[in-house]
Order: C-alpha cells, then sequence, then structure tokens
C-alpha cells in the first residue's frame, strides 16, 4: 500500500459514497416519478388539413417560421421562440399570412386562399386548415428556369 | 457584307434556340392498369426530361380527387405555370380528362399530360406521343402515335400515354423516336401480363434514362394510394438537373434490411450489421418501391409530436400490431405503450384506445399524441410514494455522504483537537 490508511476508514469512506449514490438516485427517481409540467406548453407538433396539390411539409415549415416551431414554448398568452418574443395572437396572424404564402414547389403559384391557424394552449398542438383553389390563382410575371 | 449579316442572323438564332429549351419535361408517363381503383398500385404517372428545373410543379397530383397533371414544352415558364393552373382548376371541377389536356392548346408551345383511374387520360398540346391500349377481353395490345390535336386514353380502359422527346445538348439527340415506341410496346405487355402500374412505370422510366438520356428527375406519383416521391428526385437548386433515374441511388441488404444512400453508399462493399452482400438500388428502382404499396401496408397518420423518428418507428409497431391483432384499437394502443416503455419510442406520454383512431375500410390508423414536457424522455413513472418526499430524502443523504467524507478525511486532526480540549 502506498497510503496508510485503515480499514475502519476505508469502510466508513466506502459508505459515505453509497450514501451520496443513492442520494442521487434517489433524486433521480423523484424526477421521473414527478408529473408536474415546466411553465410553460412546448409547440409538439403542426396538423396540416385541407391542403390537396401543396405538399403538407410546404405549409407546415412555413408556419414553423411564423414562430410554431420545435423548441418554441407559449407562456399564457406569449409565444416564446429562440429567436425573439411575441404575442400569441401576432404569431398566429403571421402564421395564416405565411401559411397562405406557400408555393407549389418550384414555381411561384400560390394557391392557397385561406388559412386558419389554430394553437391548442394546453397541448400544444398546432392545426393548419387551408383553402386550396386553383381556380383564383395570380400569376406574377416572375421567371423561372 | 452579306457575309456579316449572316452571322448576326445566325447568332440571333442561336440566341432563339438557347431561350427555347429553357424548361422542357421531356417524358411524360401515365398507365392507368386498374380503372376500378380497387389495386392501390392500379395508376401511376411521372415525368423526367434532360433539362433543368424538373420540380414538382411537372408532376402535380391531386391527392383527393386522384387526377395527375404532368407538365412541359418549349414554351416560357409564364405561359407552362398558366397552363397548368388552368387545368388544375378545371379538373377540380370536375372537368374531363380530354378537356383539361385541350387547354394546352391554348399556351404556345405547352403540353398536358392529365389523368387519373377514374378519368381516363390524356396529352394536348405540343407532343409526340404514344397511346397504348389493352383490351381486357381478349388482351389486344394496340399502340397508336399521335402528335397533335388531343389524344385520349378513354374512363374505364386499361392503357398509358408516353410522350417522349430528345432535349437539345442530350447526348443521346435523336433516339427519342425508337426509345418511343419500344418502351410503348413494353408498357403494353407489362399491362398485358398484369403488372402494376407503378412497377411499369420504373420499369418504362428506367429505359427511357437508359436508353435516350432524358434522365434527370422529376419523379412520379402514384394516383390511387395518394403518393409522391416529392423532391426525391427533384434538382435542390433553380437552374440544376436533378437525380439522374438510371444511376445509383442506394445499397441495401436483403438479409437485414440495413441501406444507405448513395455518395455515402460507395464505401460500403458489405453489410456492416450482419456482413451479406449490398444490393445496388438504382433511382428508378428506388422510385418503383417508393410508390408501390404492399396489400397489407398501412398507412399511418401521427399527431402531436413531430419528434423525429416518431412516425416511422410509430408506423413500424402499428404495422407489426395490425398484421398480428388486426385492426383493433386497444391491441394497437397497448403495442405503442410497450413500444414506450422499453424506450424505442421516445418523448411522448403513453396512447389509450381513443387516441388511435382507425378506419379499416382505408387501412388507416392515426395515432394522436401527447408530447411530454421538457426533455422528457419518458412518461413519469407511477410510484406510491410522493415525489417531493424522495426529492428531499435524496438531497439529505447526498449532503449526510459528503459530510462523512469530510469527517473521514480529517478524522486524526478533528480527534487530535477534541483530546486537547
Amino acid at each position: 500500500m502506498f497510503i496508510k490508511i485503515r480499514r475502519d476508514t476505508l469502510i466508513i469512506l466506502l459508505l459515505a459514497f453509497m450514501l451520496i449514490v443513492c442520494g442521487r438516485l434517489i433524486t433521480y427517481v423523484a424526477y421521473a416519478s414527478s408529473d408536474e409540467m415546466s411553465d410553460g406548453v412546448p409547440i409538439s407538433g403542426i396538423i396540416v388539413k385541407g391542403n390537396d396539390i401543396v405538399p403538407t411539409d410546404t405549409i407546415r415549415s412555413n408556419v414553423m417560421q411564423a414562430g410554431f416551431r420545435d423548441g418554441s414554448v407559449i407562456y399564457g398568452d406569449i409565444l416564446k421562440t429562440s429567436k425573439r418574443e411575441v404575442s400569441l395572437q401576432d404569431a398566429i396572424q403571421t402564421a395564416q399570412e405565411f401559411a397562405k404564402q406557400s408555393t407549389v414547389p418550384g414555381t411561384s403559384i400560390m394557391p392557397i386562399t385561406a388559412a386558419d391557424v389554430q394553437v391548442d394552449k394546453n397541448t400544444g398542438v398546432v392545426t393548419v386548415t387551408v383553402i386550396e383553389d386553383f381556380s383564383s390563382v395570380e400569376l406574377e410575371n416572375s421567371t423561372w428556369g | 457584307m452579306d457575309l456579316s449579316k449572316f452571322k448576326i442572323s445566325i447568332i440571333f438564332l442561336l440566341i432563339f434556340l438557347l431561350s427555347m429549351s429553357s424548361v422542357a419535361a421531356t417524358c411524360n408517363i401515365i398507365i392507368i392498369t386498374d380503372p376500378t381503383g380497387q389495386d392501390p398500385n392500379g395508376a401511376a404517372a411521372g415525368s423526367m426530361s434532360f433539362a433543368d428545373n424538373m420540380f414538382q410543379s411537372t408532376f402535380l397530383m391531386s391527392k383527393e380527387n386522384q387526377f395527375v397533371v404532368l407538365s412541359g414544352g418549349t414554351g416560357s415558364s409564364d405561359t407552362r405555370l398558366d397552363s397548368i393552373v388552368a387545368a388544375v382548376a378545371s379538373l377540380e371541377n370536375n372537368a374531363s380528362a380530354a378537356s383539361a389536356a385541350s387547354i394546352a392548346s391554348s399556351y404556345k408551345g405547352a403540353r398536358l399530360v392529365v389523368g387519373g383511374p377514374s378519368i381516363g387520360a390524356a396529352i394536348g398540346g405540343s407532343f409526340d406521343a404514344y397511346v397504348i391500349t389493352v383490351d381486357e377481353a381478349t388482351d389486344e395490345i394496340k399502340v397508336t402515335p399521335y402528335n397533335s390535336g388531343v389524344a385520349t386514353l378513354p374512363p374505364g380502359q386499361k392503357g398509358a400515354i408516353i410522350h417522349l422527346r430528345n432535349t437539345d445538348g442530350n447526348p443521346l439527340y435523336g433516339t427519342a423516336d425508337t426509345v418511343r415506341k419500344e418502351t410503348a410496346i413494353n408498357i403494353g405487355k407489362m399491362i398485358r401480363d398484369g403488372y402494376p402500374a407503378t412497377t411499369i412505370l420504373s420499369e418504362a422510366m428506367g429505359e427511357v434514362a437508359n436508353d435516350s438520356g432524358e434522365k434527370y428527375g422529376g419523379g412520379g406519383v402514384n394516383l390511387v394510394s395518394g403518393i409522391s416521391t416529392g423532391d426525391m428526385f427533384t434538382p435542390k437548386d433553380m437552374n440544376e438537373t436533378g437525380y439522374p433515374m438510371n444511376e445509383e441511388y442506394s445499397k441495401v441488404c436483403d438479409d437485414c434490411g440495413w441501406g444507405v444512400g448513395y455518395p455515402t453508399a460507395e464505401g460500403y462493399d458489405t453489410c456492416p450489421v450482419c456482413g451479406g452482400s449490398l444490393r445496388i438500388v438504382y433511382a428508378y428502382e428506388a422510385l418503383g418501391s417508393a410508390l408501390t404499396v404492399s396489400p397489407n401496408s398501412v398507412s399511418v397518420s401521427v399527431y402531436g409530436s413531430d419528434k423525429s423518428g416518431l412516425a416511422s418507428t410509430t408506423k413500424e409497431i402499428v404495422e407489426a400490431a395490425v398484421s398480428k391483432y388486426g385492426y383493433d384499437a386497444s391491441a394497437i394502443a397497448s403495442a405503442i405503450n410497450r413500444g414506450i416503455d422499453n424506450g424505442i419510442l421516445m418523448g411522448v406520454d403513453h396512447v389509450e384506445p381513443k387516441d388511435i383512431n382507425v378506419k379499416q375500410g382505408s387501412k388507416a390508423v392515426g395515432v394522436y399524441y401527447n408530447a411530454l414536457p421538457g426533455d422528457r424522455s419518458s412518461p413519469p413513472w407511477d410510484l406510491p410514494v410522493d415525489g417531493n418526499i424522495l426529492n428531499i430524502l435524496g438531497s439529505i443523504q447526498t449532503a449526510v455522504g459528503i459530510i462523512l467524507i469530510l469527517l473521514v478525511v480529517f478524522r486524526s486532526r478533528l480527534l487530535k483537537s477534541f483530546q486537547n480540549r
């Protein structure tokens, strides 16, 4: 032995080590069994309804741009995103505008004439309902291709 | 003097030609093998070209009304988009395929191929196409060339339409006529032999890509099941070509199902999981397998959480549960809950049978999850002791342990100071 140590010292050290490990374990169990919610409600997902030809992913990514994305949290009437804090109403307005800007991929065709965004403040689920209408599409004279 | 005028006119002609060939989807195929709409793979369509910008606008599909609009031609992009929008709008108002396709002729240089399992198919505008029909009773294959007006495949008829032209600059320029004819005949034979439309589309696109060089995706759609290849093969940016449909797309192991996409796949010769040999999947085969629905597959929709991997894992679990227990919401729910308990599904709370929406008729299952708060990976444990008590107990134990260590370390010094007193 390099360090001279008494046997009862070793036993007490071992006991202390086990106490700490058990203590940490119990703290983890306490965390794992607690079901209390954190302060805010995180955005858990986006459901897109009513689209037919415009891909769901396009609309979803546009709504994410308005702040309803993974990592954003709702505190009451405030939406806290990774970039800024906005009021939930404003965010919903922006999301509706952005959803209407969804295009058919690779073109400037914007067939979505109306969009409604609902946010469930308890579950964090965002439901986007859109109306797609190709008979009222206006094309800008932009060059493509 | 004359020579310089001649040169100038040549240059103008060149510029004109260059601007003409800006957008040209030069291969459009639509195949209907089951006009009744029973077979989930009974109608398919696809577009590809040697040219740039083969975005999804060249193979637009309506899932609700089951129609597809394939487009192409030499006109400017704006007129082409105008024609697409007009065709979609008229099809949404229950226009016939022929009348929707005829819209293309009022736009300069445009071409439209429209169709669906119930409305038949039609091609209009500027095209060089074959219409293939297969008689159900006699198995007779008819392949008819068309190049003007509107060519139709009548509703209720098994058959296909293929349009193929070569793009300027294609090294295989001039092969379009023969390849179009041979592919048309092969499509006819495969329809007669009873292959599903998605398989035929994949084979036909492979043949066209290999033999005529009109190979950049593009993509395809399965009209009956509402599946699109989306941006699998389309270009990432403007003025670029998409994925070549006749080149390697991925490598898969047939024994254990492991797979990897190119260019990473170049480094693998054997399967790193089971050591088996790897099979090369070409892009047109990948298109076929992406569009083809197996009869016992289930379409699974996941709501309530966008966590990565959740949707695909849920699909696997639901498919296994359905094949074992059938379309039973409580059996599916308990299978999902087992997955959550085993740590296969992370970040969601347990589901109840009422969270599972089962539609046996359309082979669809919807799962509504409740996401867990914060960074939690699994649902809270159900313990008889309150979490706060455990928390306090744990902290006290940790503190006692640390104090004990301090006491031991300074034991001799502490004992001495007590003795001295």
